[in-house]
């Protein structure tokens, strides 16, 4: 008998001490730390400054992203992904590090290496990638970085890419071109045709 | 007359069910409402972890341990690589020393905060789980600030981690700390110490030291049964001999020594024996060093083998690597302290009542990312 009504006394007292600090957060919110209305408004992404020469260096990681015309064509990139999500195709150029203008091919990358290459394909199936930036590392012209990554300034933050179409989401960074422009930039040295 | 024996009944509990904590499967014979027999059916979240590691590059390795233990990937990618760095004789900057272990025990206690916010959501109790993922929220947050990422993260690397620590850091997890070392409080007065929850998990599911040895379980499972065990004191990795903490073991405080009180209640301490650690670690960190200095320029570990074995917040997580000498793993075996954790489920809930065996489920605190692999 005693020990049932220590029982109910112990539930009560208890119920009574954990119902105070509901109690404490109800009293205690504030306006703004109740849920966030998503789609109208946003979680503010962390910025940060880490001491490098960046100064808005942001290390959200959201969506792949390959500034084609640094691309050299070195698939450092591709071996590096751990489930293959990048496909990347090359021609060699007759001559090393000049322009193409018929298929828009430029020589020379913006850290100055002469290509040696046509990227043909650059194919990035993001419903594979998962994430873990391994291929933004090795770029040797970091040309493929994930965005909000170190290069904040030229793209915000987009974590919001869902699409109806699978196929939409596979990303091609390569220029479009027929196949006929290809062959005649590619196998005919330059200037000596017409 | 004999006696009357009822028929037994086969009940299936998931794959798909909230309380399975993931795609588990537990065909639960029954008679009445008492257990007689719990055969766990594992596999449906299978993805040839080993397999596929044997398959990609070392550094490829790191994100698919992410995966394994999704809930506490810092510690996962811990593990790999004291063992890699094992392996090549890698010694890594004390700072990435410090780095990791305030990663790792931040991770510990976000993990905690998961498996004792869903276990008040087993047995009923729904506000506590909403005040632990709140604060859980923050850590995930100091993740996302320091390598980009909230739950997968990449973040160890074999001699270094991949980003540097923001500027404000150490502000941050100490503003952090302060905020989170009196909410320990308020969740024991809401949720560890209230009756209703008492009398559901004292003296359930008593796992016996001596059950608990010879199933191989560790971690706070095993520290819950009274047996004062934890590789980061036994046999200390990284820079764990330099911190002073304790292990807290269950004492029976409210039922029986190993019940499933103990098991949340050693879980509860160890969040707090964590932040000593944090804060330790934070006041000894070296201001500079380059974090990329003993990154090797490529991961070709000499032939040989190595099996290290470190803390995570399940128990006792091990890697066992073999190299032949090229850059892909021979053979790479992880053992995992939550498949361990599930294969003594039977012993312990067997005799109670269907509701409990929820109850000792979730107070196992098992990831089933971790044990499918």
């Amino acid at each position: 008998m005693i020990k049932y009504l220590t029982t109910i006394w112990e539930t009560v007292s208890t119920m009574l001490t954990g119902m105070g600090v509901t109690w404490r957060h109800m009293l205690a919110i504030r306006r703004d730390n109740v849920t966030l209305q998503y789609p109208e408004e946003r979680w503010p992404r962390p910025e940060r400054d880490i001491g490098f020469d960046h100064n808005k260096y942001n290390v959200i990681r959201s969506r792949l992203h390959v500034d084609i015309d640094d691309c050299i064509g070195c698939l450092k990139c591709e071996r590096a992904c751990p489930v293959d999500c990048i496909k990347i195709d090359t021609v060699k150029v007759p001559n090393r590090g000049e322009d193409i203008p018929n298929i828009r091919h430029k020589g020379i990358t913006s850290f100055g290496t002469r290509k040696a290459m046509v990227v043909t394909r650059f194919d990035i199936d993001m419903t594979e990638c998962c994430y873990c930036n391994l291929c933004v590392y090795p770029c040797p012209e970091e040309c493929i970085y994930m965005t909000g990554g170190p290069n904040a300034e030229k793209h915000d933050i987009d974590y919001e890419f869902s699409e109806y179409d699978r196929n939409d989401l596979i990303y091609r960074f390569a220029k479009k071109v027929s196949g006929e422009d290809l062959e005649n930039a590619t196998t005919k040295p330059q200037g000596v045709e017409g | 007359m004999g006696v009357v024996q009822g028929d037994q009944m086969v009940l299936n509990i998931g794959p798909q069910h909230p309380s399975t904590h993931g795609v588990l499967r537990l065909k639960v014979a029954t008679d009445g409402e008492i257990v007689s027999d719990i055969v766990p059916v594992i596999g449906y979240l299978h993805r040839c972890f080993e397999k596929h590691c044997e398959n990609s590059t070392y550094e490829q390795v790191i994100p698919f341990t992410d995966r394994c233990d999704y809930i506490a990937s810092m510690n996962n990618n811990f593990g790999y690589v004291v063992a890699m760095e094992d392996l090549m004789e890698i010694k890594v900057p004390e700072r990435v020393e410090y780095i990791r272990v305030i990663m790792a025990e931040l991770n510990r206690i976000a993990s905690h905060l998961l498996a004792l916010g869903v276990y008040g959501l087993d047995v009923g109790a729904f506000t506590p789980f909403l005040y632990m993922f709140r604060d859980r929220e923050r850590i995930l947050d100091i993740f996302e600030l320091t390598c980009g990422a909230r739950l997968l993260y990449n973040y160890m690397w074999v001699g270094g981690v991949s980003h540097d620590l923001p500027v404000g850091f150490v502000e941050t997890v100490y503003n952090f700390l302060d905020y989170f070392e009196p909410k320990v409080q308020e969740y024991n007065d809401i949720l560890t110490y209230n009756k209703i929850f008492i009398e559901r998990t004292a003296d359930v599911g008593v796992l016996l030291p001596e059950v608990a040895i010879s199933f191989g379980v560790s971690g706070p499972n095993l520290r819950g049964s009274g047996v004062k065990w934890d590789i980061r004191k036994e046999e200390p990795y990284s820079i764990y001999e330099r911190f002073d903490f304790d292990v807290p073991i269950g004492q029976g405080l409210v039922g029986t020594t190993g019940d499933c009180w103990d098991r949340f209640h050693v879980r509860m301490l160890e969040m707090i024996e964590s932040t000593k650690i944090i804060r330790q670690a934070l006041k000894d960190i070296p201001t500079n060093g380059d974090v990329h200095q003993a990154l090797p320029k490529k991961i070709r570990p000499p032939k040989g083998s190595i099996y290290r074995r470190t803390e995570s917040p399940r128990g006792d997580l091990g890697y066992y690597i073999i190299s032949d000498g090229s850059p892909q793993p021979y053979r790479l075996k992880m053992r995992s302290p939550a498949f361990t954790a599930l294969s003594v489920l039977n012993e312990i809930s067997r005799g109670w009542m269907l509701s409990d065996v929820i109850a000792v489920l979730g107070s196992l605190d098992i990831v089933l990312g971790e044990i499918d692999r």
